[in-house]
């Protein structure tokens, strides 16, 4: 697992070859249909844009654009009847790869192909006109699609029985719900039997029986060979659909494969960053209360509640973390097995807490706790030494505890470690909520808090264990028994 | 080959919007489509005040002679300044989805077109009543002649819709242009009051032979000469090839642009 992870962050840094085209060596999958080679595509951003010809010819310094590199060479084969899905963060160019694909948009370098009859879903109801009824929008929007009227009428009643829209499909538009309106959209686009669909974040339609209708016509469309290509940041809907993952990062193929190998690397990536976007908040939070805290210390304190000076006194320059500072601790870091720090674990991963502490005084009969809480506050676990019958201990020389977790099997999630150093009497001597975070994410779609293992016993089913054959990274994270994957895909 | 090929796929979309576009040209008016056919009258009736009363010419039954010329430029003239404005009417949707962008020009043209056959019932009714008559064999051209027009209007199209998307100050300068246009055009005057040296320029214009053609037809009911309908069709033609091949080039920066 963790060797795993360090071949991902070698690729983070180099990335695959650019001149590589990538591509699926699998012949259940048939000729290549769609395919750009060397695509680059630069925005130029007007610093101060005028469309006048006035401006065009008197203000030629208003005209200074930055220009924008958003594509920086893509190279990629998709064949006919393969699913791929477009990852990466807001502004890599997933979204302008498949303007270019759909021709929208054209390439400033490279070449795009694409062929056979294509349906876009880059915005649902574009070209609706809230006067015209539903029936009559239909009509409209497919012949954008390029479908003739024979082909509607062949269509029309399975489109308005997807929408589920029933007698409202006689009334304008214009007083149809915003759910309505999407529906109709969807049920248009999804409908118009292309050969190869293209779609943008658009899977977050209506209520989730109307989603979940989605997402099985998207499989059944699949099935039949249609070529489907989707941006989106929900990895879950592109596990369930495409066979490859597409991770671009500044206009760059950062890594491609199939979704279960690549998501995990992506999480990793996002909550890498995000730990490093809270740390500078973090940062520049402490030195607003640090500002403040000198600010009241130069103003005259009015009164001391006798409170402030107790045991249960704030840390200074901390909201959340108390006590009587006897001990301090002075570093908290969450390892992996190999003991580098990281804070992003697969389910049933070890975790291992490691904190260091100085000592002011010398305090007796100490203890150590920790707590763990799910980020909407639930709380999953916490103890103590004392409560785990420790002996007493006397703390009088600074070091360092360590805290083994084993096999953490909490569901994907963000979580919250508390950790504190009591006296003998319970008393708070460093109390630090919030001490440090992780994140678990799951390549499974289990639900609940936590994995319990288990096992199925079906008599009337031979069920094969479809982890072997696999490499063992992939093993390692399966459930313990794949049968229950099969039972997660059936619920949908 | 390839174009016109993608735009006969989308036939349907064009007839929508060619519905959408006449259906809400007179919406939400008191008369409605009735002002079709009132619109055409009306210009008769000024045109007939002015050059019967005021402005007399010595051309026998002049307010036909205008009249039969006019509606063809009117139509061609406005759909010209008012196609120019197709693509911006359909930001959205250009900006979302792909379809030959063609498609946008060629259905507002033939929207244009549609109407302006409209307001030829009213002009063959003028030339019945006013006892000018008709020649049904010289009309067998007509159908000829108004393709011809279609084809370098919509050719003019192309090139006023893709331009404007990048100049949007041309929707001004085209009300101005087609204006100059007109009385380069032997609308309001017979093409024999040009000076000789300067024929050979006015038959570069392409509306020339297209408008004398009208001409012959309805007002001398005769059938056009040759050379007119040879010059009109091959300029025609060439305007059509040039608009679409700028179009073409214009039209990928559309989205951006938008």
């Amino acid at each position: 697992m963790d060797n795993n992870i360090q071949e991902n962050q070698d690729i983070m840094v180099t990335g695959p070859d650019p001149k590589k085209i990538i591509r699926t060596e699998d012949d259940r999958y048939g000729d290549v249909v769609i395919s750009a080679y060397d695509l680059h595509k630069n925005f130029k951003i007007y610093f101060d844009k005028g469309n006048q010809l006035k401006e065009k010819l008197l203000f030629t310094k208003r005209n200074r654009y930055e220009l924008h590199h958003v594509l920086k060479g893509l190279n990629f084969e998709i064949r006919r009847g393969e699913a791929w899905g477009l990852i990466g963060e807001n502004g890599c160019g997933k979204s302008t790869t498949l303007k270019l694909l759909t021709r929208i948009m054209y390439p400033d370098q490279g070449e795009v192909h694409v062929a056979g009859r294509v349906s876009s879903m880059l915005e649902l109801g574009a070209g609706f006109h809230p006067d015209m009824s539903g029936r009559e929008n239909i009509y409209t929007n497919a012949a954008i699609f390029g479908l003739s009227r024979k082909d509607i009428d062949e269509r029309i009643d399975d489109i308005i029985q997807f929408s589920e829209l029933g007698k409202y499909i006689d009334n304008p538009v214009r007083t149809y719900s915003s759910g309505m309106y999407l529906r109709l959209a969807f049920s248009v686009a999804i409908n118009v039997n292309a050969e190869i669909l293209f779609i943008d974040e658009i899977l977050a339609v209506g209520d989730a029986n109307f989603q979940s209708k989605c997402f099985n016509r998207l499989r059944e469309i699949k099935a039949s060979g249609t070529t489907i290509v989707i941006v989106s940041h929900n990895l879950g809907q592109i596990e369930q659909i495409c066979n490859k993952t597409l991770w671009l990062k500044d206009g760059n193929i950062l890594a491609a494969g199939p979704p279960r190998e690549v998501h995990p690397k992506y999480l990793q990536y996002m909550s890498q960053k995000r730990q490093e976007t809270m740390e500078r908040e973090q940062e520049e939070k402490k030195k607003k209360e640090a500002e403040k805290a000198a600010k009241q210390k130069a103003e005259p304190k009015k009164e001391k509640t006798a409170g402030e000076n107790d045991a249960a006194k704030k840390w200074e320059g901390f909201k959340n973390r108390w006590g009587s500072r006897e001990i301090e601790m002075t570093g908290i870091t969450l390892r992996g097995d190999d003991g580098k720090p990281k804070n992003l674990f697969g389910v049933g991963e070890n975790i291992k807490l490691t904190l260091d502490y100085k000592v002011n005084s010398p305090v007796k009969n100490a203890d150590f706790g920790f707590g763990i809480y799910r980020g909407d506050g639930l709380h999953i676990y916490g103890t103590n030494t004392r409560i785990d019958q420790f002996k007493d201990f006397d703390i009088s020389e600074s070091g360092h505890m360590t805290l083994d977790l084993k096999g953490v099997n909490l569901l994907a999630g963000q979580y919250n470690v508390d950790v504190a150093i009591q006296g003998f009497d319970g008393k708070p001597i460093d109390f630090y909520k919030n001490a440090a975070g992780f994140e678990v994410y799951s390549i499974y779609r289990d639900q609940g808090t936590v994995r319990i293992d288990h096992k199925w016993d079906i008599s009337s089913m031979d069920i094969q264990d479809e982890t072997s054959g696999k490499d063992p990274a992939d093993k390692e994270k399966a459930l313990p028994d794949s049968g229950a994957e099969a039972e997660g895909e059936r619920q949908e | 080959m390839n174009t016109i090929k993608e735009v006969w796929h989308y036939r349907e979309m064009i007839a929508g919007l060619v519905r959408r576009d006449l259906r809400g040209r007179y919406k939400a008016s008191f008369l409605g489509f009735l002002w079709t056919f009132i619109n055409p009258l009306l210009q008769l009736l000024v045109y007939t005040l002015v050059f019967s009363v005021i402005l007399r010419s010595n051309i026998e039954q002049y307010y036909i002679h205008l009249f039969v010329a006019l509606v063809p430029w009117i139509f061609f003239a406005s759909s010209m300044t008012g196609g120019a404005q197709c693509i911006l009417n359909m930001k959205d949707m250009v900006k979302k989805i792909y379809f030959p962008r063609e498609v946008l020009p060629l259905s507002s043209s033939l929207a244009a077109f549609v109407n302006m056959l409209f307001s030829f019932i009213v002009i063959f009714i003028v030339l019945i009543v006013s006892g000018r008559g008709i020649n049904p064999v010289a009309c067998l051209y007509l159908p000829l002649i108004m393709i011809i027009e279609l084809i370098l209007q919509l050719g003019m199209t192309l090139i006023t819709a893709g331009l404007t998307v990048y100049f949007r100050d041309l929707q001004h300068i085209l009300g101005i242009l087609a204006q100059a246009w007109m009385y380069l055009t032997p609308v309001v005057y017979n093409i024999k009051i040009v000076p000789k040296g300067m024929l050979p320029l006015f038959y570069l214009n392409p509306m020339t032979p297209v408008i004398q053609a009208y001409r012959d037809i309805l007002y001398s009911k005769v059938v056009p000469d040759t050379t007119t309908l040879v010059r009109s069709v091959t300029l025609g033609v060439f305007i059509l090839v040039v608009g679409e091949l700028i179009f073409r080039r214009v039209q990928k920066g559309f989205a951006e642009e938008l």
